[in-house]
């Protein structure tokens, strides 16, 4: 038997084991999750270590021609690592947040920079050129688009009796985009059950094409 | 203390973010700004910090893993509830962690021809368990379904409902009048309202998104302090 007979058959069983739960929780399910977060646990320190960690060693700390300035940029990670390690710490946890602070300030940044460019301007562009191409369906996607945002607008007046209650047009316009979103999450889950059934069905034909000796 | 690293905290966020935005954001055609940019090297200083946030990221991958076996390993020493699955854990990371450490050792001889024991490993039987999950999740979600509307039939239940039949429908490939209509107004809903509702909602995540981050760069958003 080779290497790739021997895994096509504990893939067979692994996913019998998962099947399995279609019966409900049980020790078989259980024991194959243990192996499938083991290996991923495995895979992911592997490719973590070989394709993050040693290239950025290998430029930096472990090469003899870098200066001093490029062996404390290599360390930096290693001590903002462990500055968040501690931050579970009681007495020196708060030296964590300095850690946090720089990793939330490049996060923020970038995740800024990819709305923009990557979402916001993109989807606008689009939408408005879109709205060009008939008159009914145009506007409809341009009124789906506004009032799917107009719903999630949440400001309101307080009115005497201490309610707090949104103006009517927003209201109104409010309700049609909640319409909106409850129209593309039926899709969306409509399309969800379709990749689940394409999937189900590949690993219905792996099972018996194994059982089958294919 | 507690204050001086809190402020530090922040001027780090503050200073570090507009560093990367600049870097990141700005081009060779905004004048004085792209000037001052290239005057001061941001772009290649935002380069610096976007590698060092990506090295820290490995490292917490890396103490997370650490944290994850030596919790599993705890409760199979303790013989606590649940040790076997902890046992098989631990047992298939250290096989990985075996089976590679011997590849590239040159311990494993294997043919040129053929891909590596821990290729095979992984696309055999971690590339099988993932289909079979993901699988799986199509029992949950029929079942999701069918529950809809168990507790009460609302105008927002049965457009759901009629939405996700017409959409399942209109993928079926077959033939008929009937069959045609429904697939034409499965095309129809998922170029007009389906792509209206998911475009707003993805501009209103871009959008609290821009907000979310123009107040952790102003300083108004204090989260990594507490």
């Amino acid at each position: 038997m080779t290497p790739e007979q021997i895994g096509l058959w504990a893939g067979l069983i692994l996913s019998l084991m998962i099947f399995s739960y279609v019966l409900g929780d049980n020790f078989l399910y259980r024991l194959a999750i243990a192996v499938f977060v083991g290996l991923a646990a495995g895979y992911v320190t592997i490719v973590t270590v070989e394709s993050v960690l040693m290239p950025w060693l290998n430029a930096t700390l472990l090469t003899r021609e870098s200066s001093v300035g490029e062996r404390l940029l290599g360390i930096a990670p290693f001590i903002l690592g462990l500055l968040l390690l501690v931050k579970a710490s009681p007495g020196v946890g708060r030296l964590g947040n300095l850690a946090l602070a720089f990793l939330i300030g490049v996060g923020a940044a970038v995740a800024l920079v990819g709305a923009l460019t990557g979402t916001l301007l993109p989807l606008a562009v689009s939408t408005g050129r879109m709205a060009n191409l008939d008159l009914i369906n145009g506007f409809l996607l341009v009124l789906g688009v506004i009032s799917t945002l107009l719903y999630f607008h949440y400001l309101g007046r307080r009115l005497p009796g201490g309610e707090v209650r949104r103006a009517l047009a927003i209201r109104f316009f409010g309700a049609i985009g909640e319409g909106f979103i409850v129209v593309a999450l039926g899709a969306l889950y409509a399309g969800a059950i379709i990749t689940g059934l394409t999937i189900f069905s590949e690993r219905l034909a792996f099972i018996l094409s194994r059982v089958g000796g294919g | 203390m507690r204050h001086l690293i809190a402020l530090l905290a922040s001027v780090i966020a503050i200073v570090v973010g507009l560093i990367t935005l600049l870097g990141l954001l700005v081009g060779d055609d905004l004048g004085f700004l792209s000037a001052l940019v290239d005057a001061f090297r941001v772009r290649s200083l935002a380069d610096v910090l976007l590698q060092l946030v990506m090295i820290t990221v490995g490292v917490t991958i890396l103490i997370g893993i650490l944290n994850l076996l030596a919790v599993h390993l705890g409760r199979v020493v303790g013989r606590r509830r649940g040790w076997v699955y902890s046992l098989i854990l631990v047992l298939s990371t250290l096989g990985v962690f075996g089976l590679t450490i011997a590849e590239r050792a040159r311990l494993v001889q294997t043919s040129p021809d053929s891909p590596a024991p821990s290729m095979v490993l992984f696309e055999t039987v971690q590339v099988a368990v993932e289909s079979s999950l993901a699988a799986l999740v199509l029992f949950a979600l029929v079942y999701g379904g069918y529950r809809l509307m168990r507790r009460g039939v609302t105008w927002k239940g049965m457009l759901f409902t009629a939405v996700l039949l017409v959409v399942l429908l209109g993928a079926l490939p077959l033939q008929g009048e009937g069959l045609s209509l429904i697939g034409q107004v499965s095309r129809w809903l998922m170029a007009v309202p389906v792509s209206a509702g998911a475009r707003g909602i993805l501009l209103g995540i871009a959008l609290a998104t821009v907000i979310t981050g123009v107040r952790v760069l102003t300083g108004q958003d204090r989260s990594y302090r507490e």
